[in-house]
């Protein structure tokens, strides 16, 4: 390992709209290393794919606008590229998996084509030859290559997605994004495409950011976890820290909230309320409205963020315990 | 589709997706017989001076106006010309207008359309143009046109041809708003392809079957406006025959000779027809998505 791969540091981003403005992402702060992974996790608006668009650069502008903060990617600033070098990124050092495999793969061109596009646009090689590492991608993620010239609607979902997953990992990247990409997939199928990223991520070295809600799924292929509530972080640890020392009562709450097959109760534990709209966040915590513990002072002001143990930062009033150190006060 | 086994080369490749497209299109009767229709109509224009019993302009007062009879199949017009070769020669001015006339809208249609689709700051200043233009009605701009470039079947062509770009500019750029929302979009941009590549192999492919269709449409429209303004002596010039000049020319015996408006008008029909049904197999055909 070693080495920051990828590094953000207080990244705001704000889609301005013309009758308000939508707080995406507000301060959000972790950093990657060489072929490690992290799991985003948060409810549906948290800022979650915000985040992953941004690190890519493919905020839609207008409306999105990253207001303040960096991306540092390998180095440099992925906020201030330009389209050129962007592009040289994308795809190349850094690759993305979409949600929906139905809609991420494009219904006129065969599969094979589409990852030979990928491969023709990064790397200096002849058609033949792009054909040939194509079709070698499409066996590493487990399809026969003679069905490298069907198209996408001849292929059931799980295998999409290891389309998708093959034009991702096609050249090599340092990075892969991974927006709920077993979402749209049945549990089975579910695991077998986790195991085939896993595998592959591994063999290649690559880092990958998750992005989910699916707590079991971090459980199975994350080394770090970030819990994002309202466009912040609220805890961020390893996974041992998140899974067996959690903090933030709002990591609680979603643990709690994890339906458990041996108990008996009738009623299934929820996190009172719903996230707050982001275009209209409010004052100081921005849990305050949810939480079981809060009191008058979550209520103004700058939440603070702890570090309980190394690589265990957790952002809320409570752990005030004064032997801990704060990084924001 | 998948069951051979072998690895293909390019040319087996495309070879087989021609091979597919043409199974999905042959599975529409209806498209089939318009499509045979059409080719013996370009057969009749390619070869219309071997197939033609008479000369277009063979005129003869001692026949004029015979009703139709085996030595003149559709009857003779007012001047004694056999309607039959006139209508056989008249193909080729009717056809080729069709397609040129399409052929021209398409393409500045598209050009438009998508840069007015994808560029979002082009677009009020391209759509509200084309709707000035769209304001006109089509066949005063297409006089507008001719009268400032003076008439022939050139001019003919390049006036009908312009004056439908604002619809195909319009089609196209509904539909590049629509495909360019589309997710694979976002993850083309996603493997770093630039925006002349994401129009071209990710959004125009998955636009174009409207534009098929509407070329289709527009290409028997177009036959129509050219024989209008054949009609109304700006197109094509006796006596060069020219359908809607045929259909004009016999309206004056339409009581007592029906027959010279009838053919000519049949004629029209059956192109047009053809052309539709085609229209709507081909779109059926290319397009993948929609399995049977």
């Amino acid at each position: 390992m070693g080495g920051k791969l990828l590094e953000i540091k207080d990244l705001h981003i704000h889609y301005v709209l013309e009758e308000e403005t939508v707080y995406a992402v507000n301060g959000l702060n972790f950093s990657l290393e060489k072929g490690e992974s992290i799991g985003i996790v948060g409810e549906t608006g948290a800022g979650k794919t915000t985040t992953a668009l941004a690190i890519m650069g493919l905020i839609p502008d207008p409306p999105g606008r990253i207001i303040r903060g960096s991306i540092m990617f390998e180095g440099q600033d992925v906020t201030k590229m330009s389209e050129a070098q962007l592009r040289n990124l994308r795809g190349n050092k850094i690759s993305m998996v979409f949600q929906d495999p139905m809609t991420a793969l494009n219904p006129v061109l065969s599969v094979g084509d589409q990852i030979e596009e990928v491969i023709l646009l990064h790397n200096d090689v002849s058609r033949v030859e792009a054909r040939e590492k194509a079709i070698e991608m499409l066996e590493m993620v487990g399809i026969p290559c003679e069905r490298h010239l069907d198209y996408p609607h001849q292929f059931s979902g799980g295998m999409r997605q290891r389309v998708v997953i093959a034009m991702a990992l096609a050249c090599n990247p340092n990075l892969l994004i991974a927006d709920e990409p077993t979402t749209a997939l049945d549990v089975t199928i579910q695991a077998q495409v986790l195991e085939l990223m896993q595998r592959l991520r591994k063999e290649h070295g690559t880092a990958m950011i998750m992005i989910t809600h699916d707590l079991g799924i971090v459980a199975k292929i994350c080394d770090k976890v970030a819990i994002v509530y309202a466009g912040e972080i609220v805890e961020l640890g390893s996974k041992k820290d998140i899974f067996t020392d959690m903090k933030h009562p709002y990591t609680v709450g979603l643990f709690n909230s994890i339906p458990d097959i041996e108990s008996d109760s009738k009623e299934l534990h929820v996190i009172e309320g719903a996230m707050p709209d982001p275009s209209h966040l409010p004052e100081g915590c921005k849990f305050y409205p949810r939480c079981p513990d809060r009191t008058d002072v979550c209520k103004t002001g700058r939440v603070p963020t702890y570090e309980l143990t190394p690589g265990h930062i957790v952002s809320c009033v409570k752990f005030d315990t004064g032997g801990s150190k704060c990084l924001n006060c | 589709m998948s069951g051979e086994k072998e690895h293909m080369t390019e040319g087996a490749r495309s070879k087989r997706q021609r091979f597919v497209i043409w199974h999905r299109f042959k599975k529409n009767k209806q498209a089939v017989v318009g499509l045979v229709v059409l080719c013996i109509f370009i057969l009749i224009a390619v070869f219309a001076d071997r197939i033609a019993p008479y000369w277009y302009d063979d005129q003869n007062p001692s026949r004029a106006l015979m009703h139709p009879s085996g030595e003149f199949i559709f009857g003779t017009d007012n001047l004694g010309r056999d309607v039959l070769s006139r209508l056989i020669y008249g193909s080729r001015y009717s056809l080729m207008i069709g397609f040129f006339a399409v052929g021209i809208s398409v393409v500045f249609g598209t050009i438009l359309g998508v840069i007015a689709g994808y560029y979002q700051k082009l677009d009020n200043i391209i759509m509200r143009t084309m709707d000035l233009f769209m304001a006109i009605p089509q066949i005063l701009l297409a006089i507008c046109i001719v009268t400032a470039l003076g008439s022939g079947l050139f001019n003919l062509m390049l006036a009908v041809g312009l004056s439908s770009t604002p619809q195909f500019a319009r089609v196209v750029r509904a539909s590049v708003l629509s495909t360019k929302e589309q997710e694979f979009v976002e993850a083309a941009r996603a493997i770093g392809a630039n925006d002349a590549r994401i129009i071209i192999s990710h959004i125009l492919p998955n636009s174009l079957a409207p534009l098929i269709v509407q070329a289709t449409l527009a290409m028997a429209r177009a036959i129509i406006s050219a024989s209008a303004l054949s009609f109304l002596g700006f197109g094509i010039q006796p006596p060069e025959p020219e359908w809607g000049a045929l259909l004009a020319a016999g309206r004056r015996f339409i009581r007592t000779h029906s027959y010279l408006t009838v053919v000519p008008g049949l004629a029209i029909m059956a192109v047009v027809y053809s052309l539709n049904v085609v229209g709507d197999g081909l779109r059926d055909a290319l397009d993948p998505r929609l399995k049977r």
